[in-house]
């Protein structure tokens, strides 16, 4: 994969969120679609991360509400991925690690450290938010990004059926948090 | 779904694994009338068409085919069936009409009507 593919694909990373808001057209025209190895690779990347805060939670929550969120998270997560590695063998296509995928691990480890320091209600407020906000983040990169761009069609039927769900942890997400506040 | 699709009593007690010739068998010495089956799929985050005619004692199967734990949990709390990935559950139902979720992804919504 060439440099200013790349580039692009960082690009539209970014362009998914702020596409609730507003977009250029000469954006949207140039945008070309990013390969079915990277969307792989991003939605990986996006569950691994998931999970991994989700058994940080379980390690530290004692709220039980809380812990069955991060519990749910693990086991759908988990689902999505073992579906997508699946995948991956049958298309026999190599996931391709790419900045958007590099961008999401980053940000996800600085926020587990962040809220690594934080104990009891603070640490579930903290925890929860970060789930509302994250999950909002990957269901506008797949409704805006990765669906359209997606050419496989059982990639593109996982995705959708992906969205569907992060849509319901969003809203479980966003629950539990109107309960802690 | 048909009425016609599953015709027994015994069978479903049985765990639905009886040769056809046993089936037949079995029906034919029921002394109860015979329950209809109704099958609801759950697939891709959502629970597939209602049956209708559906009446008391008549049994619900429902089968999950995503890869997802989901539930059909009654609002009025009458059932509340867990369903694991892949999983198939039979109920037998009552007479009455239940609104019912799915308690992980509480978007999953539907309403099961039983005369
Ligand atoms: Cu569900």
């Amino acid at each position: 994969m060439n440099k200013p593919l790349f580039a692009i694909a960082v690009a539209l990373g970014i362009a998914s969120v702020a596409a609730v808001h507003a977009q250029a057209p000469a954006a949207v025209s140039r945008a070309p679609a990013i390969n079915d190895a990277q969307i792989a690779n991003i939605v990986y990347t996006a569950d691994q991360i998931d999970i991994t805060a989700a058994k940080q939670a379980l390690k530290k929550s004692r709220n039980e509400d809380v812990r069955a969120f991060a519990k749910e998270m693990v086991r759908d997560h988990a689902a999505v991925n073992a579906q997508a590695l699946t995948l991956v063998k049958k298309l026999d296509v190599t996931p391709e690690n790419n900045p958007t995928s590099e961008s999401l691990s980053k940000g996800a480890a600085a926020e587990l450290k962040k809220l690594a320091v934080l104990k009891g209600a603070a640490y579930d407020k903290a925890y929860v938010d970060n789930e509302v906000a994250y999950h909002k983040t990957v269901n506008a990169a797949l409704s805006g990004t990765l669906i359209p761009a997606a050419q496989n069609a059982q990639l593109k039927s996982l995705l959708e059926t992906g969205l569907k769900l992060f849509q319901e942890h969003q809203m479980h997400a966003e629950h539990l948090a109107r309960q802690l506040h | 779904m048909f009425r016609t699709m599953i015709l027994i009593a015994s069978l479903a007690l049985a765990g639905g694994s009886l040769p056809a010739s046993a089936a037949t068998k079995a029906a034919q010495h029921a002394t109860a009338p015979a329950h209809v089956v109704h099958v609801i799929v759950i697939d891709k985050m959502q629970y597939g068409p209602m049956p209708t005619d559906v009446h008391a004692g008549d049994i619900i199967e429902w089968v999950n085919h995503d890869i997802f734990e989901h539930s059909a949990t009654a609002r009025d709390g009458r059932f509340d069936v867990d369903l694991k990935p892949g999983a198939t559950v039979r109920m037998t139902t009552v007479a009455g009409t239940t609104a019912f979720f799915c308690k992980f992804h509480p978007g999953m919504t539907g309403t099961l009507v039983v005369k």
